[in-house]
């Protein structure tokens, strides 16, 4: 899989695992738990082998395929099982590790940024501790553990907290426009239906990955009336909708987006037409990034079907996201709190520093 | 609107009380009376995506396979039976199959050929039979604007004329004849006019973004093409018609580089491009255009990043309608395939079209010249009146 990851051009395996997690997105529960009973125990692999890295990998895989899980968060899993299976009898040597699986674990992926961004906040919210200062050395490995557990429960939570949060956004009676397939906005519209809301979704298509049908699959088996939408009847529709709610596959310094291609066009329309974007972000997307125009990130490329034979001379644009600005989005919510864009740099430097 | 006007309902109800003969024209009858069914304006199209090629030998294959459209003439000549109107959607049908001729000139077409057939003696009898096949044409696809707007103004054109005070009835109808002629020619070269009127804009290395499958706007690159200009073109991929993968085959095969876009990739491309160019359904009264669902989310996309946004438009297409939001349009539906089961309670977007505001456009370029959207109702004026 590392090679994938050398070719520019290639498939980004974060979009990989995405649509597989599309395929697999089921509210049938069975269904989950068999997909995720397939894969090897996790804590077979508390091999305390030569292989370290290896091992990180395939914890991570083994996370990975929970189709409810995202995937920084089992990444967090995997670096906290990694302080449990780690060798180390000093404090720098269980840091080097970490660094190290960190380091593997985002080269698996460059160009997913929630996987790099939960990475390097695991690291630090797990060595700023005074755990460190402690004479005895299995009791601090024994703190960062609980602190590693600490994160990754957090990061398992936020999604209801930010589903909380955005109960008093959404009121009786309003259209929603959805782009993409996020499972934090799914989380959100759910908990709105179950306290007896009454809105309609209008879900875009979302080609070519087709979350529009997916989340309309969701969304009727929720008794919420949905209306699916071309990409391109988006401003057609823009009159009779209330609110945008995306979701986000990172949220950069400046206090924009980096989410699914579209995310930028449909925010645009509807600040145009004042209507107000809501980002459903957990607070592990935060990066280090500054996109200063669409083409300033790591490209994240993936196949289009057109579904008719092109051309041979015809390219095609092939990207996978754009980078949406901070004027064009209303509020954030995170499990930090409703956020405005431009407090996102407060957080930022308080996560990160 | 021209919906409630006498004519029409005058044969709506010949034409309920008449459905056996018609019934030749099943799938262009039936739909229309279904407001969900599929508008024919867009069935025609549909069949013209799939027809349009620079293969001129398929081309003509194509028009002689529909029966040949050459000899409808003839054979409205030589029928001097009581349907008219029967003929005249025949002789619209046979002139429409031919995939480079537009809707709105196929009926000028047979319009012209009502004339020609008409066994009318009075100069009023005839304005009354031209009216008759006129509404006819309207009524056999409501949604279609250019359709509506083509022979209000063929109409108009023809009888607007002196040779109405002619004692001699025949020279007075081949004086109308000439005209409805003329008016055909003019409309067929229309497009070439435009193409001569849109190369100054077209500048070397420069990048257009074109969305919808406009012939008028295909002829446009296809000039700039010939005079050696240097540019490349970004086409929406313009679901669910798929118009973007049949002009890059177009232009391909004019070496005209091209690149897809997905139609939600609009905004994070909008950067690169100098110019957009749409084609339209209709021009209205403000100003403003109908056309393929898209073109307003692309005009606003353009507008709000200073990028110009052009139509080439033919002057019949100018309408007599004003509408105040997207809602305001006679609704025009086809069927939306997402390549995999939709859930029963889910509804779809079914709307073909939209309207852009005038705010969100540049420039037109039509036959008449180049225009600016607020000069357009005063051309209108000048056309209707």
């Amino acid at each position: 899989m590392a090679d994938k990851t050398q070719t520019p051009d290639a498939i980004s395996a974060y979009y990989q695992t995405r649509a597989a997690h599309h395929g697999v997105i089921t509210s049938d529960w069975l269904a989950q738990a068999q997909a995720a009973v397939e894969q090897p125990d996790s804590s077979v692999f508390h091999d305390l082998g030569t292989e370290k890295p290896f091992n990180v990998i395939d914890e991570f895989n083994g996370w990975r395929k929970q189709p409810d899980l995202a995937e920084a968060v089992a990444a967090i899993r995997a670096m906290a099982a990694v302080i449990r299976a780690s060798e180390a009898t000093t404090m720098m040597e269980l840091e080097i590790e970490l660094k190290k699986a960190s380091d593997t674990l985002k080269s698996w992926d460059k160009t997913s940024i929630s996987l790099t961004a939960g990475c390097d906040l695991f690291i630090r919210y797990v060595t700023r501790t005074s755990a460190l200062e402690y004479e005895d050395f299995n009791s601090a490995k024994s703190r960062l553990l609980e602190r590693a557990e600490k994160f990754g429960e957090i990061s398992c939570k936020a999604r209801k907290i930010i589903a909380m949060l955005s109960q008093d956004f959404i009121f009786d009676g309003c259209t929603i426009l959805v782009h993409g397939l996020s499972r934090v906005v799914l989380e959100v519209l759910k908990t709105a239906a179950q306290n007896n809301k009454l809105f309609r979704v209008l879900c875009t298509e979302g080609r070519p990955d087709g979350t529009g049908v997916l989340l309309s699959n969701e969304l009727t088996k929720l008794d919420i009336p949905v209306k699916l939408l071309l990409d391109s009847a988006v401003a057609y529709s823009m009159d009779e909708v209330d609110m945008v709610f995306v979701g986000a596959d990172g949220v950069v310094e400046s206090g924009g987006i980096i989410n699914m291609m579209g995310t930028y066009q449909i925010a645009l329309v509807a600040h145009s037409m004042n209507k107000p974007v809501y980002v459903a972000a957990e607070s592990y997307k935060f990066a280090r990034l500054y996109p200063l125009d669409q083409k300033d990130m790591a490209p994240a490329l993936r196949p289009i079907e057109f579904g008719v034979k092109i051309p041979a001379k015809v390219e095609v644009e092939r990207s996978a996201r754009d980078y949406t600005p901070p004027q064009y989005l209303t509020l954030l919510f995170t499990d930090l709190g409703v956020l405005s864009p431009s407090v996102v740099s407060d957080e930022l430097i308080q996560l990160y520093l």
